[in-house]
């Protein structure tokens, strides 16, 4: 979807601010929301739904509310849309709805575990078992122009342009679907753009941008 | 009526903006509590994972791994080859590492890793990333004048060195190796990761230093 999110090339922002304590979490708050985004989930849902879900809410919030925030909000949305929370709830602090009794049972982990487990969290997305490249190394692409109103994940600054396939990463799930909770596997590239060809003031700068594009956010051209 | 629905989103976002305390903390308060008065969560796994992220999993991690490249060309080679079998190696392995990929400095190339659409971090090498990671002014800046950006944490680099620049649009997570310093090859493993900054392995910093203090 052409939202607030897709910020790449966007000007007006400003300074950024590089001095910051140095600290995993600034706020205690922060601290739990990334638990709980460990801890539990809506049912049925895939990373690329709970992206959209986050890309969904409105531009002053997404710009404006804290980053940890808009987890708790994306969490709650998804929660709401799966009928196991209600807008009521979250104002009255009372759970009302019962029906979650298909749900998982919550275990009690210790720090000990999670942390001799913690290489379970590393999720895989490709397929191994598909492992055939389409397009060759090199090979000169151009990328779609439009985008979709759906979730997609090639950004707004780098679509209608040129580049190169740098290396072919096998077969990965395809967000675009996986959003709308089907899941299918496409084959994705690291494509290569020269600064120049996405940015007018970039002539004979010295620069390239490496982006991860599934197939069919590109097309094959001859140069 | 479908799950995925993003109409159905947006209007309980419109809800949650009108409703939500204007408070972040009391906002999670209220999803935390309500989850756990559902039984949908574990209180004490809660706070596991809070540990886990704040005593833990850190950038030292990461910082190891660079050392170990620097000292141990095989090593380097298979972390070059398959980031997140080498880092498995090491215990290192995952949230959001299942697709690591490093991309090494030369004295020719410079490499940052930005996310532009969200703000994708190999979590369980580098930690919570820093709060400028997922800032608009950096996300939006990094891929269209990443000079500019590097200049504002001090770095200064040549017009003779090629940026290359990684956005983690898919599920492919990026680690820079930043080069050893000269005066650093005689250094154990413990002291040569000391000199490894975060900022170096996202590629906000480059010129490593010898015996100062480090900020980030």
């Amino acid at each position: 979807m052409d939202g607030i999110h897709d910020l790449g090339g966007k000007e007006g922002f400003g300074p950024i601010e590089v001095d910051e304590e140095h600290v995993a979490f600034r706020f205690i708050w922060e601290g739990r929301e990334w638990a709980l985004s460990r801890c539990a989930r809506a049912p049925h849902i895939s990373i690329d739904w709970w992206r959209h879900c986050r890309e969904l809410i409105q531009a002053e919030d997404y710009l404006n509310r804290p980053y940890f925030d808009s987890w708790t909000q994306t969490d709650l949305s998804t929660y709401i849309n799966a009928d196991i929370l209600s807008i009521e709830e979250i104002k009255t602090g009372k759970a009302a709805i019962s029906s979650t009794k298909s749900l998982p049972v919550p275990v009690k982990l210790s720090l000990e575990y999670l942390r001799k487990n913690h290489r379970e969290n590393a999720v895989k997305f490709d397929n191994p078992e598909r492992r055939e490249s389409s397009i060759r190394i090199d090979q000169s692409v151009l990328t779609n122009l439009n985008g979709h109103s759906g979730h997609t994940r090639l950004p707004q600054y780098a679509r209608g342009r040129h580049g190169l396939i740098h290396k072919y990463h096998g077969a990965h799930i395809f967000p675009d679907l996986s959003a709308k909770g089907i899941k299918t596997y496409q084959n994705l590239y690291s494509v290569v753009f020269e600064a120049a060809e996405l940015w007018p003031e970039a002539k004979g700068r010295r620069d390239r941008i490496y982006l991860d594009l599934w197939e069919s956010y590109l097309t094959e051209v001859n140069l | 009526m479908s799950k995925f629905d993003s109409k159905r989103i947006t209007e309980i976002h419109q809800h949650l903006h009108t409703h939500l305390p204007s408070d972040s903390a009391l906002r999670v308060k209220s999803l935390e509590s309500l989850l756990i008065e559902k039984g949908l969560v574990n209180v004490e796994t809660i706070d596991a994972w809070v540990e886990l992220y704040s005593e833990v999993i850190g950038p030292k991690r990461g910082a190891e791994i660079v050392a170990l490249a620097w000292t141990d060309p095989e090593f380097k080679q298979r972390l070059l080859k398959n980031a997140s079998s080498a880092i498995d190696e090491l215990g290192f392995l995952g949230t959001a590492t299942g697709h690591l990929q490093v991309v090494e400095n030369t004295p020719l190339v410079h490499n940052l890793v930005v996310c532009t659409l969200c703000s994708c971090y190999p979590f369980s090498i580098l930690g919570i990333a820093p709060a400028w990671y997922k800032t608009a002014a950096y996300r939006s800046r990094a891929v269209r004048n990443p000079r500019s950006v590097l200049v504002e944490f001090d770095v200064e680099i040549d017009d003779s060195i090629e940026i290359r620049v990684w956005d983690s649009t898919a599920e492919l997570r990026y680690l820079v190796l930043p080069q050893q310093p000269e005066g650093a090859k005689s250094m154990d493993l413990k002291l040569l990761s000391s000199l490894v900054t975060r900022n170096s392995m996202i590629g906000t910093d480059r010129f490593l230093k010898i015996n100062t203090s480090r900020k980030s």
